[in-house]
């Protein structure tokens, strides 16, 4: 009775969104048109939580629980717990999403076609369900595909110049991310595109070291590309940012999600993994988080600093992945120890940045919606104009920059502190570990820097702009999605925490406010931090009450020095981040140049001066740009043999043909 | 009785905060060959700031109202975790050297929306300045509490001091003192002191921490002051803690060994601001655009420590 109630739910939550677009495209010319369709994702958002909740209330939470889907007969899909999260995750961003898009896409009936929009959207979260669901090689390859298609049409869906241009660049690298993807797992599986996921780990136990190998490097590099893993992320910051903001939502806090499933998925099929495979996922993940919050830091549209900050917790994530393939079934047990601390922090950590990065791509959209620009020079000042949105901003910046008491900070302490206590197991990991967290402590400055400098430039000071200063209220469903992520931040602190953290003993209901014992019996409270932020705040509150002057603060001026200042006169985003520039100006290359244009002929000190400053991509320059000129070299050479002389092209022919039956036969 | 000690122990970090600003003050007039001011100044300043008429910026939201809180709250909270009297009492997940980090981060971050909630370019350069330094010195710090924790096996401030007073001296403390310089430079660093900041001034070359607070005033002035108080001397507290372990004890307390703990505090926190001051008296100012280069030795003499430590742990 009961598996057949999750079977209707999660099949509710699979075909609503279909629905969704047939009722779309039926109610086109009415006007309630888009809110029917939002209504059947949240619906769809809806089943499939309830249908999760009730999958991890029936069977627990640990490894073992897995489930036989028949889907009334139709398909037979065995269900584990690690499908069920990230389905979950999938399930509440389309939820919050769609409850946001009710309200933000209407204003764009005139960029956006919004039953098209919706029509992608609908295949989008489609896709994304059918890849984690998928039982074989097949249906995952063409859930795959049409994730991937759809979000390029989410990508293209203002059809300006900007974003088609995102779109090709995606669109390429999705499907260079695709073909390595493909032929990976067809590696694994002896080439038969029809294995399901079990022939497929049977076929992998006679494939040669070295297939196992490429294998590998194909599909970390397949399923990285759409992660966003430099140094094939370049992509990300263009494209996720076109899209409209729920949709930039979805893209980066859940799709990113789906490759990294699509990646743990991969990786569980392999018999064993080559050896350089920890340390190459380990490098690749600490690269992606440096240059990601690096350029977080120094990016001024404020939807590229999220798509950056993607590309940051990805690599964090990942990195975490690799260590765990590097501890992962050691023969030594204090080395294997780890594995659970670390997976820890990854379906933590997973869950942590899908909160918050949804939560910030709908408010960012918000303010762009509002304001009418992204640019964070042309801002600020918001938090006069909108003071409760301001705040749950503050909160999802302190989220996404892990300080107390956010969930996040609850994630990235259980990292910290099993590279810390992984310290001590020997003298390998204590130098190893030791350089790892420090370069995570500096990423987590730089991502508290760039989110910092963020929630400033939009909203404090004052608006740089008229209509940063004349902005309208906001409407509710504008905010609400994101106060929803603010909570469901500080609920993942509080009881996601120790839920997965002992995912055996949680159904005795015994652990959830005792301490997280990690490894080296390590512990952490999150019930502990929020009673203290609590008691401190109390504690202050008295105390300014009684002890200090309770007159009423005069409103004045901000100190000028006698001379009237106007809002043109504060530091920009681009002036904030400028130490950040200097320091890291060879990585970041960075250049700033004074341009001279002559005005009068006959005076050459009348001039006109410009500074103008630039940031190149790192690895646009070193990497793309030579592999440009190398094909563009190629071709040119290969062009001369387009003589325009038939007689040349039939001698090719001829010894193509030649060449073929040489080598068929 | 465990709460009893711990509010006790906050209590005394507290009340000695301003002190610590008054000896650090007069000390360095000394070395000038000044008179200087009385060491208990700051205290008159402070109260006699909390009974002031406040002004605020009308360019400013609830954000700059709200900062005086968080940065004082971050700041009762460190003097809540330190060991500065007594060590095991309070609950692990409390003194946890990463969210002892992380509370310091919090505070520094408030303190850069407030400087930067004014609309001012002042508040506005010292935050950028702020924010980058919270950033660089991010990793030092980490290294340096991880290191303390691998030394002793502990991973609470309170579980690492309470390892260096059981140990003797000569056994425990050398192999840290590369760490302890490295935690020096994120000391000085943490709390706006030379070669970083200038506390003395507000000319808008030098300043850090004095620009941020440019426009607060009264009562919120007296916080934000109070606050960098008693990170100083919460800082200041674990890192002589360390250097000099003794007289702090762990629970049961005799009313004897209560006063040896008392007078061993202050006793260490008299060498600490001496040792501030003697800092500040001898060398200058780093010009702020050459503070990778500081932030960078602080971070390779961390990892130095790191390596001695790894080198004693596994030789």
């Amino acid at each position: 009775m009961s598996s057949f109630t999750i079977d209707c739910l999660f099949a509710i939550a699979f075909v609503l969104p279909l629905v969704g677009v047939v009722l779309s495209l039926a109610t086109r010319r009415f006007s309630w048109n888009n809110t029917l369709v939002q209504s059947m994702f949240i619906l769809s958002g809806f089943a499939g939580l309830i249908a999760g909740s009730y999958f991890f209330a029936l069977l627990g939470i640990g490894n073992s629980a897995s489930f036989n889907g028949t889907f009334f007969g139709l398909v037979n899909i065995a269900l584990n717990s690690m499908q069920v999260f990230f389905l979950m995750l999938v399930y509440g961003g389309v939820l919050l999403t769609s409850l946001y898009a009710i309200q933000s896409l209407p204003p764009y009936k005139d960029v956006y076609v919004l039953p098209t929009l919706n029509v992608a959207s609908a295949f989008f979260i489609v896709g994304m369900q059918a890849t984690i669901l998928s039982p074989s090689l097949f249906t995952f390859l063409m859930a795959w595909e049409i994730m991937s298609v759809s979000a390029y049409f989410l990508v293209i869906a203002d059809r300006s110049d900007e974003s088609l241009r995102a779109g090709w660049l995606y669109f390429v690298m999705t499907h260079i991310g695709f073909a390595c993807i493909a032929a990976g797992l067809l590696l694994l599986a002896g080439g038969n595109l029809f294995a399901s996921w079990h022939d497929v780990a049977l076929s992998a136990l006679g494939a040669t070291p070295l297939a196992i190998s490429i294998a590998f490097v194909l599909l970390l590099a397949g399923f990285g590309s759409k992660a966003g893993l430099v140094p094939l992320h370049q992509w990300l910051p263009y494209a996720h940012p076109q899209a409209p903001s729920g949709s930039s939502a979805l893209l980066s806090g859940v799709m990113l999600k789906v490759a990294l499933f699509g990646f743990i998925q991969g990786v569980a099929l392999f018999p064993f993994v080559p050896s350089f495979s920890a340390f190459l996922v380990i490098s690749i993940g600490l690269l992606s988080a440096f240059f990601g919050a690096l350029r977080a830091a120094v990016e001024n549209d404020a939807k590229r600093v999220l798509a950056w900050s993607s590309i940051e917790n990805m690599g964090l994530i990942f990195s975490a992945v690799g260590i765990y393939l590097l501890v992962h079934g050691s023969q030594d047990s204090a080395v294997s120890a780890i594995a659970p601390s670390i997976a820890l922090f990854i379906i933590l950590h997973t869950a942590n940045h899908f909160i918050f990065k949804t939560g910030l791509f709908m408010a960012v959209g918000a303010v762009a919606s509002k304001t009418h620009t992204r640019n964070l020079d042309e801002l600020g000042g918001l938090a006069q104009r909108w003071p409760i949105f301001a705040g749950i901003f503050l909160a999802l910046s302190l989220a996404a920059a892990a300080l107390p008491p956010f969930g996040t900070f609850f994630g990235e302490w259980t990292y910290f502190q099993t590279l810390a206590s992984g310290m001590t197991v020997s003298a390998f990991f204590g130098g190893s570990f030791a350089l790892i967290l420090a370069l995570l402590a500096l990423v987590g400055g730089l991502a508290l820097f760039a989110y910092v400098r963020m929630f400033s430039a939009i909203f404090l000071g004052r608006a740089r702009t008229t209509h940063a200063e004349q902005v309208s209220p906001m409407p509710i469903l504008l905010w609400l999605p994101s106060l929803f992520s603010v909570l469901l931040s500080i609920i993942a602190g509080l009881f996601l925490f120790p839920i997965l953290s002992a995912p055996n003993t949680f159904m005795e209901g015994v652990t959830l406010f005792g301490d997280v014992a990690i490894l080296g019996g390590v512990s952490m409270n999150a019930w502990w931090v929020l009673l203290s932020v609590i008691f401190i705040g109390v504690l202050l509150t008295v105390c300014r009450r009684s002890f200090s002057n309770r007159n009423p603060a005069r409103i004045t001026d901000t100190w000028d020095c006698g001379q009237p200042i106007t809002p043109r006169m504060q530091y920009t985003a681009t002036g904030f981040s400028a130490p950040i520039r200097f320091f890291f100006k060879s990585i970041l290359m960075s250049e700033k140049e004074l341009i001279i244009e002559p005005i009068s002929m006959s005076n050459p000190w009348i001039v006109r001066r410009r500074l103008v400053w630039s940031i190149k991509s790192f690895f646009e320059y070193w990497l793309y740009r030579p592999i440009g000129i190398a094909v563009f070299a190629v071709s040119r050479a290969v062009k001369r043999l387009q003589n325009g002389v038939i007689q040349l092209y039939l001698l090719l022919v001829i010894c193509a043909l030649v060449f073929t039956l040489a080598t068929t036969l | 009785m465990t709460y009893l000690l711990i509010t006790f122990q906050a209590l005394v970090v507290l009340l000695s905060a301003p002190l610590v600003v008054g000896m650090v003050r007069t000390l360095k007039a000394r070395f000038q060959n000044r008179q200087g001011p009385s060491i208990f100044l700051p205290y008159v300043s402070m109260l006699s700031l909390l009974r002031k008429e406040m002004t605020i910026t009308k360019h400013s939201s609830w954000v700059f109202r709200m900062v005086p809180f968080v940065v004082l709250g971050s700041a009762f909270f460190l003097a809540l975790v330190v060991p500065s009297l007594f060590f095991g009492i309070v609950p692990s997940s409390l003194d946890n050297i990463f969210l002892f980090g992380a509370v310091v981060a919090l505070g520094s971050v408030f303190l850069v929306l407030g400087g930067m909630d004014t609309g001012s370019t002042f508040g506005n350069m010292g935050s950028s300045r702020e924010m980058t330094l919270a950033t660089l010195v991010e990793p030092a710090l980490y290294v340096s509490l991880a290191t303390l924790a691998l030394a002793t096996g502990a991973w609470g401030m309170g579980g690492i001091v309470g390892h260096f007073t059981s140990l003797p001296w000569l056994v425990a403390v050398p192999p840290a003192i590369v760490t302890l310089i490295g935690l020096l430079f994120v000391l000085l660093a943490e709390n706006a002191r030379y070669p970083v900041d200038n506390p003395a001034t507000h000319l808008e070359l030098t300043m850090v921490h004095e620009a941020m607070i440019l426009e607060y005033s009264g009562t919120y002035l007296a916080m934000l002051e109070y606050a960098s108080a008693i990170k100083l001397t919460a800082l200041l507290a674990v890192c002589m803690g360390i250097l000099i372990p003794f007289g702090i004890s762990a629970p049961p307390v005799t009313f004897f060994g209560l006063g040896i703990a008392l007078i061993a505090f202050f006793g260490k926190l008299a060498l600490g601001a001496f040792a501030i001051a003697f800092i500040e008296s001898v060398i200058v100012k780093m010009r702020f655009y050459r503070m990778q280069e500081y932030m960078m030795l602080a971070f390779f003499i961390a990892l130095l420590g790191l390596a001695v430590e790894l080198i004693v742990l596994y030789h």
